[in-house]
């Protein structure tokens, strides 16, 4: 016999929701964000910050994704165009049916975080699973020391979330947004140069327990890495986040362990510290 | 016997730094499992064995040394050999960066109950190597031992006619039954000296070519794309049937495909020179438009 | 102890076919397997089946969910098998083991795989013990299993020779014992004594050994002859990747989950290419340090259970007490 369940009781960890995209932002010529509630207008689930959504077109596929903020009523997903499930959502449109599971993964140690001053490094698209976390700052800004963005593309056409970056977070007090991009334009009055030679330039100062929270392409946090270890941050104080396939999102269909970690369930967020104890494969 | 001159004939290549890495094969868990060995320093040569169970065929894994820079030796029965000279046909494996010491071989032989009992010419020729034609190898640089003599295998196609024989019906229930017992491993096509993509169409992202699924209808799909993919590249070797570990009888499926290529193209058996080009592998006026 | 003579097996078999939904090992033509009973039908209870229990709770292929879409509009539902009250019959105790293994995965660790188990608590489990090696690739002693005897199932049957002497090993066991109470007498009985096995891997320590060895050069040295087929892990009782995907005709779909394999190239690729285990080595050290390191890391348990089915069908002779061997062998600087 079949048993139906409606799908906003899901019975399984693997059974997504049905959801609609209220909202498309184009954050590049490659990157959209998508709003994405359900059909009755409300948030699918609440996560927190650094957590994961498994995002699908029923009849394409689905994939995980940094959940890059939340309204009161909706996810944030900000998606690269990079194959067949993320071509089809670059062609969806409002209105667009989807369906979403999660929240997945540890997010943020928020606990840590607190009463801290955060230095936010960010390359390309790596600022998407970041900024969920400066919002999460920026809404609850006295749990938090003072807020320095550092954010870095590939030209200025290729930075993403532009409201922010240009207006909404440099208007937050005790907050300072940096940007760089490895090659300029003739409009481009700001910072030229690659992520981690900018890090060095501007210096942040790693003193008063300061956490540093990094993403972006492998190439980048190598460096940044580098470069933090100069300026004196410890390994337990520098986080970031991985990326791995990804299929079941709960730590049982095995493709995405790191060692005896699964990047899904017990990731995506680690301290270097942590990634310095497991094997170097991701 | 053989052993000893396989040994140093592995020894002597390693030790002038002819070849870099010699493929073999060595004991495996019980005296009946022989598998593959690779050697590249003169004193792991005494693992090399030669007995009644090598019956892995090496050519495969000279895939994996396309980009070596010096020279692999491997040991080549009759099979291999002639798995060999297809790779080298499809410009898979340079002639001059391979050197094949040749092994005349009798036919490799069934594992036998248990483990106690020793009694090797008792156990019967492995069903691959009862219908072989080539137990010489037909490219070697040089060849140990001295050449058996052809065994009269009779008529290879039988098996075939039987089936050809059956309605459609009676055809489709035949293999419907089979494929619905794969798995979907791929240990046939991962085996197959003449699956030689670097990446199969099946294991490649977004494409779907294939669901993965299992049922008969993915299954059917998975093996038939495999067999008319060797087609006019199989040198019957057996491998794909060996290891299948539901033992379905894909032999039948290759070897229908070789009798339909012989009844269209005249008569032709995949690797046993250089020289003779593929009937797929080549355009001809006068082929057959029969499927037109 | 309760015992039934083996002559009995078949009608107290009939009989529990009609209350239960009943699985038995079989060996038709074809794989062994554990497959429905059916009377007069092809009953093996003489040693282990070719292919594990597993897909009786996690088949290889098993539909989640469906779903219809209509332009930009779509609605999903759920397909939850709900199988009616099931007997597993004939588990040998590697099996055992392994079912063991699989709770650990699909129960455990905050998230309850419902799929799972809406079979598995569905399912009444009878065991039959062995008193050696069921094949020469057996080592199940070497890996903490009692051939003899398991004790997380319902009822275990003990191997007396001409007879099976059944223990009820749970409340649900009691009560079926007392059901079918005509097929059995009771008798004073001794067990036989359990016969050599032939390969007995050291297990001993290795987790931390391996925890010291992730960049050893045997890696290199023991992927060389893997074909990469997924034989191994698709045989193993207690291999347990999936994959999840769809199928789509028209407007109409599913989701389902299938059997994967960690052996294959396309399992950890990422959408734009990259893949973090490129090459057979990582992927062959990756399966192998599941079983014996990062299992046990997680689980407290080996993920092997000595059924020996990898090794006596891998195509290669890949042999993982020969690995296990070898890992014991190199001295660590």
């Amino acid at each position: 016999m079949t048993q139906v369940l409606r799908a906003e009781n899901p019975v399984s960890p693997l059974v997504p929701v049905v959801g609609k995209i209220i909202k498309i932002v184009a954050e590049k010529i490659d990157v959209k964000t998508f709003h994405v509630s359900t059909p009755e207008g409300e948030k699918p689930f609440t996560p927190a910050p650094g957590q994961l959504g498994m995002l699908s077109i029923l009849n394409v596929g689905e994939g995980m994704f940094s959940i890059t903020t939340q309204g009161p009523n909706h996810l944030e997903f900000s998606i690269k165009k990079t194959g067949v499930l993320t071509d089809a959502l670059h062609e969806a449109e409002v209105g667009q049916t989807v369906a979403v599971r999660g929240p997945y993964g540890n997010g943020f140690p928020l606990d840590f975080c607190k009463g801290k001053d955060i230095l936010f490094i960010g390359g390309g698209i790596g600022l998407a699973p970041v900024r969920s976390l400066i919002n999460y700052a920026v809404e609850n800004r006295g749990a938090f020391g003072n807020l320095q963005v550092i954010y870095g593309s590939r030209s200025p056409a290729d930075l993403v979330f532009k409201e922010d970056i240009l207006e909404n977070w440099p208007k937050v007090p005790g907050m300072k947004v940096d940007l760089t991009v490895d090659r300029g334009d003739d409009e481009w009055k700001g910072n030229v140069g690659f992520v981690p030679a900018f890090i060095e330039q501007l210096a942040p100062s790693p003193d008063g327990d300061k956490v540093c929270v990094l993403c972006g392409p492998p190439i980048m946090i190598k460096f940044c890495l580098q470069s933090l270890a100069k300026l004196g941050f410890k390994d337990e104080n520098i986080i970031t986040t991985l990326e791995m396939r990804m299929k079941c999102g709960v730590g049982k269909c095995g493709r995405c362990n790191i060692g005896s970690c699964f990047v899904c369930l017990d990731g995506p967020v680690f301290t270097l510290a942590q990634l310095q104890k497991m094997p170097p494969e991701y | 016997m053989i052993t000893e001159k396989i040994r140093a004939a592995a020894k002597e290549l390693l030790e002038k730094g002819e070849v870099e890495t010699v493929i073999g094969w060595e004991r495996g868990t019980f005296w009946y499992n022989s598998t593959p060995v690779f050697i590249s320093k003169p004193e792991q040569a005494d693992r090399l064995v030669f007995d009644d169970f090598c019956a892995n065929n090496l050519a495969k894994y000279l895939l994996d040394y396309r980009n070596a820079d010096g020279k692999i030796a491997v040991f080549v029965k009759g099979c291999d050999a002639r798995a060999i000279t297809r790779l080298i046909q499809d410009n898979q494996v340079k002639r001059e960066k391979v050197y094949l010491i040749g092994i005349p071989c009798t036919g490799m032989k069934e594992a036998p109950k248990t483990v106690s009992s020793q009694d090797v010419a008792g156990l019967p020729l492995l069903a691959k190597c009862q219908s072989c034609a080539t137990p010489n190898p037909v490219i070697y640089d040089i060849l140990l031992g001295d050449p058996v003599p052809q065994k009269e295998v009779g008529n290879r196609f039988a098996g075939v006619e039987a089936l050809e024989a059956k309605g459609a019906d009676e055809k489709y229930e035949h293999w419907g039954k089979l494929f619905s017992e794969c798995i979907r491993c791929y240990a046939c096509r991962n085996v197959c000296p003449a699956c030689n993509c670097r990446e199969c169409a099946f294991d490649a992202n977004g494409l779907n070519w294939l669901g993965k699924q299992n049922n008969l209808q993915e299954n059917q799909m998975f093996n038939m794309t495999r067999a008319m993919h060797v087609a006019g590249r199989c040198i019957e070797c057996g491998e794909c049937e060996r290891v299948c570990p539901m033992g379905l009888p894909l032999m039948d499926i290759n070897r229908k495909i070789i009798k339909d290529l012989n009844e269209l193209f005249g008569s032709y058996d995949a690797g046993l020179n250089l020289e003779d080009r593929p009937p797929l592998g080549q355009y001809k006026l006068d082929d057959p438009e029969k499927f037109m | 102890m309760k015992t039934v003579v083996k002559s009995k097996i078949s009608a107290l078999l009939d009989e529990i076919a009609k209350e239960f939904n009943l699985l038995v090992p079989t060996a038709g033509d074809g794989a062994s397997k554990f497959a429905p009973y059916t009377s007069g039908g092809q009953v093996s209870l003489d040693g282990r089946t070719l292919l594990p229990p597993k897909d009786v709770f996690f088949p290889q292929t098993e539909k989640m969910y469906k779903f219809s879409t209509d332009g930009m509009a779509g609605s999903l539902e759920t397909l939850l098998e709900a199988p009616k009250h099931q007997m597993l019959f004939g588990v040998r105790p590697c099996d055992v083991k392994s079912i063991h293994e699989l709770d650990h995965v699909f129960l455990t660790k905050g998230f309850v795989d419902e799929f799972y188990q809406s079979k598995r608590d569905r399912t009444f489990l009878v065991s039959i013990g062995c008193n050696g090696p069921a094949e020469p690739t057996c080592f199940c002693q070497s890996m903490g299993v009692n051939p003899q005897e398991s004790d997380a199932v319902d009822v275990h049957l003990f191997d007396l020779g001409s007879e099976y002497g059944a223990v009820a090993k749970s409340e649900n066991g009691e009560a079926f014992l007392q059901k079918y109470a005509s097929f059995f007498n009771e008798a004073e009985v001794q067990l036989p004594a359990i016969s050599e096995f032939a390969l007995k891997p050291d297990v001993e320590g290795i987790t931390e050994k391996l925890q010291q060895m992730f960049d050893h050069p045997l890696w290199e040295e023991v992927s060389r002859k893997c074909l990469g087929c997924g034989a191994c892990t698709y045989l193993c009782p207690t291999c347990h990747c999936f994959d999840i995907s769809g199928r789509v005709a028209g407007n109409q779909g599913f989701k389902f989950r299938c059997w994967d394999s960690c052996m294959f190239s396309e399992y950890t690729r990422m959408a734009g290419g990259h893949n973090p285990r490129p090459s057979k080595k990582e992927r062959v050290r990756n399966r192998f340090l599941h079983k014996l390191q990062y299992f046990p890391e997680r689980y407290g348990d080996l993920l092997c259970t000595g059924c020996g089915r990898c090794l006596s069908k891998c195509p290669v002779n890949m042999d993982i007490t020969n690995i296990i061997k070898q890992i014991r062998e190199v001295e660590l600087a």
